[in-house]
């Protein structure tokens, strides 16, 4: 079976969420911050065995340091969404809830992973403790820098969402 | 001719797709994608994949604005409307490459000045963490310093009054000047941490200027000579004989200078001198400088001499005074000024504004009337020492009983003086602030609220190692008549009792 699913990528500006794809995508990286706007589209198929994939349509949104901003369109007909955040700046996950809350208002049921990215950049103790102290939950810690759990996000949201099709 | 504008503009500028609702094309111009009849959208570019699924069934109109359907070789930014209409889809796209490409610079600077801000502050906030801890660390590791300090000091002035033969006395010589050097460290140590902190403040009294200059050329002319240097001082005849500042806040300042030149001039002379800059009503601004012909400070390091713990090569002492000097003067909103040649000397020196008395205060300023204090022995004194710290009370005790003028009871626990005082009659109470079960400050608070005279008016000393004005104002507002913060030496305790108790 090979099926295509819409995933969008948000969150806040400067979070790391081209390179993310990029990573996932090319397997390569940049260090030179290029801003995204509107939103950028590629694919990526992960094969699960010989007749079995997934085509995740990955839409790369403008990031925003205001969720509810989002305009609408990009958002419809997703099947799966992931928020990115920066562990080294707490400005992009202090209003964390909030911004869950403004996203499931437009989206209503779709899944949303949470990851928290940059994880190269801060120790793992203190980010656990900041996070905790913080009341922030997730679902990953990644570096696109390094590659840290990226591959291993989106092939498990391609999993979800094959079995949710 | 406008025909032809138009048209060359449309075939430049959009794009008019028609698709069945599989996203099959169906016809299409060819403006700014190849699109062949029969093949799916979705091929030509990611973005189409998902048109059923954005349109879902009862959509009939949506409009993506800034969408990026570039490639790697050519950036393609454009605004798509997708109409649903008699089983086809309608897709418009509208190439606005140039419009968002001036978008995305100014978005990018945008960004990443917020970006930069952010970073800059979460740095701020990290330094200003990392200084508080030192701060605290300090703060507390000197606090703890006192105790023993206290009791080593007052061990040490018993023991010199004691029968010593002549090599015993050497050594308590040394023990006793290093330990007046410890004192000294760790009162650099707590004063810096306190400018740190903005917890010290100035404490302004009359005082008589020239006998403060006479101090120093007494306690510097001494030092010098023991180093084979001159130390000269000199002083504007026209400084008012009285002056209204902090006195012992401007006497650290001229000492730590003072010190700093004696430290780092091998040979040579050092001079230091005040003089009146300007004088206005009650107001006087003066300037003092510290000169000498010593190692001087290289260029490079001109910035930095004021930090704390920056020396100049290996010497003595932990590189703390111009750090303190810097801090001071900075309470007295004034700021020290450095002149100097390497191999040559340095020039420090600063002015201030201070205040002086418009009537002579004559007999009335606190240094005369101290002078004149008699202390009245009369009969022997009644002291309750409450104090749980064992070292602190053998030193105490050795103090109290060698003075020869008390009869000393010793109560460890806070929770039995009142017992103590109802029960007995006392002169005065000598109390320890951090106490086991109820702290001195409130007991003070306890014994000033009791009905009977003789009880809430016996004098109370309080001892603490927490040397912050603010605490002791509290403790004092408590009922103390006098704290003491430690290390403290025999006689200025002493002093105090026999204050209280004329």
């Amino acid at each position: 079976m090979q099926i295509s699913k819409k995933v969008v990528v948000l969150g806040h500006f400067g979070v790391g969420k081209t390179s993310l794809i990029r990573r996932f995508v090319e397997d390569s990286f940049s260090d030179n911050y290029k801003v995204s706007i509107g939103v950028h589209i590629t694919k990526k198929t992960i094969e699960f065995s010989i007749d079995e994939s997934v085509t995740l349509i990955l839409w790369d949104l403008e990031g925003t340091d205001d969720i509810s901003q989002i305009r609408e369109s990009y958002l419809l007909g997703s099947h799966g969404i992931i928020f990115v955040f920066d562990v080294s700046r707490p400005t992009t996950f202090q209003n964390l809830g909030k911004d869950l809350i403004s996203l499931k208002e437009k989206t209503n049921e779709v899944p949303v992973k949470i990851v928290g990215n940059k994880s190269d950049l801060v120790d793992a103790k203190e980010l656990d403790q900041v996070l905790s102290e913080k009341n922030i939950s997730y679902d990953y810690i990644t570096s696109a820098k390094t590659g840290h759990k990226v591959n291993h996000l989106f092939e498990e949201l391609a999993k979800m969402l094959a079995i949710n099709a | 001719m406008l025909k032809e504008f138009r048209e060359y503009y449309k075939n430049n500028k959009f794009q008019f797709i028609l698709t069945d609702l599989e996203g099959s094309v169906i016809d299409s111009d060819q403006n700014l994608f190849r699109t062949e009849k029969g093949t799916a959208l979705g091929e030509i570019h990611p973005f189409f994949f998902s048109i059923s699924d954005i349109m879902g069934p009862n959509r009939e109109k949506t409009v993506f604005h800034c969408v990026q359907l570039g490639n790697s070789t050519e950036e393609l930014t454009v605004d798509i409307e997708i109409i649903k209409q008699n089983g086809q889809f309608l897709i418009a796209i509208e190439n606005l490459t140039e419009h968002y490409i001036s978008y995305q610079s100014i978005a990018q600077a945008r960004n990443e000045s917020i970006i930069d801000s952010e970073l800059i502050l979460l740095k701020n906030h990290d330094l200003e963490e990392r200084e508080r801890f030192k701060n605290e660390f300090i703060q507390n590791f000197s606090h703890e310093l006192r105790n023993p300090l206290t009791n080593i000091i007052a061990l040490t002035n018993i023991l010199q009054r004691s029968q010593l033969d002549e090599e015993q006395s050497n050594i308590l010589t040394v023990l006793k000047d290093s330990t007046s050097n410890l004192k000294l460290m760790l009162e650099d140590i707590l004063s810096l941490a306190m400018i740190s902190k903005g917890k010290l403040a100035l404490n302004p009294t009359v005082f008589n200027f020239k006998q403060l200059i006479e101090f120093l050329k007494l306690t510097y002319n001494t030092r010098a000579k023991e180093r084979g240097l001159i130390f000269t001082i000199t002083a504007d005849e026209s400084i008012p004989e009285y002056i209204e500042g902090d006195r012992l806040r401007l006497l650290q300042i001229l000492t730590n200078l003072c010190d700093n030149a004696i430290k780092y001039t091998p040979n040579g002379k050092i001079i230091l001198y005040a003089i009146q800059n300007q004088r206005r009503a009650n107001k006087v601004n003066l300037r003092f400088g510290v000169k000498d012909t010593g190692i001087g400070i290289p260029e490079e390091k001109l910035e930095t001499v004021l930090e704390s713990f920056e020396q100049l090569g290996n010497t003595e002492g932990v590189g703390l005074g111009l750090s303190i000097v810097k801090g001071l003067l900075s309470l007295m909103d004034s700021r020290i000024q450095i002149e100097s040649t390497s191999g040559k000397g340095s020039h420090f020196f600063f002015d201030v504004n201070l205040q002086f008395p418009l009537h002579d205060p004559n007999n009335e300023t606190p240094d005369k009337k101290s002078k004149n204090e008699v202390v009245q022995k009369q009969k022997k004194y009644r002291v309750l020492l409450v104090e749980d710290n064992e070292g602190v009370q053998t030193s105490l005790l050795k103090t109290l009983i060698d003075a020869g003028d008390f009869f000393i009871d010793l109560v460890s626990d806070g929770a039995l003086v009142m017992q103590e005082i109802v029960n007995k009659s006392y002169d005065i109470i000598l109390m320890d602030v951090n106490l086991p079960n109820i702290t001195g400050d409130q007991l003070a608070k306890v014994i000033r609220g009791f009905p009977f005279k003789n009880i809430k008016s016996i004098p109370i000393i309080g001892i603490t190692a927490n040397s912050y004005k603010a605490q002791i104002k509290a403790y004092k507002k408590a009922g103390m008549n006098v704290v003491l913060s430690k290390p403290f030496d025999d006689k200025e305790l002493l002093s105090n009792i026999y204050k209280l108790l004329k």
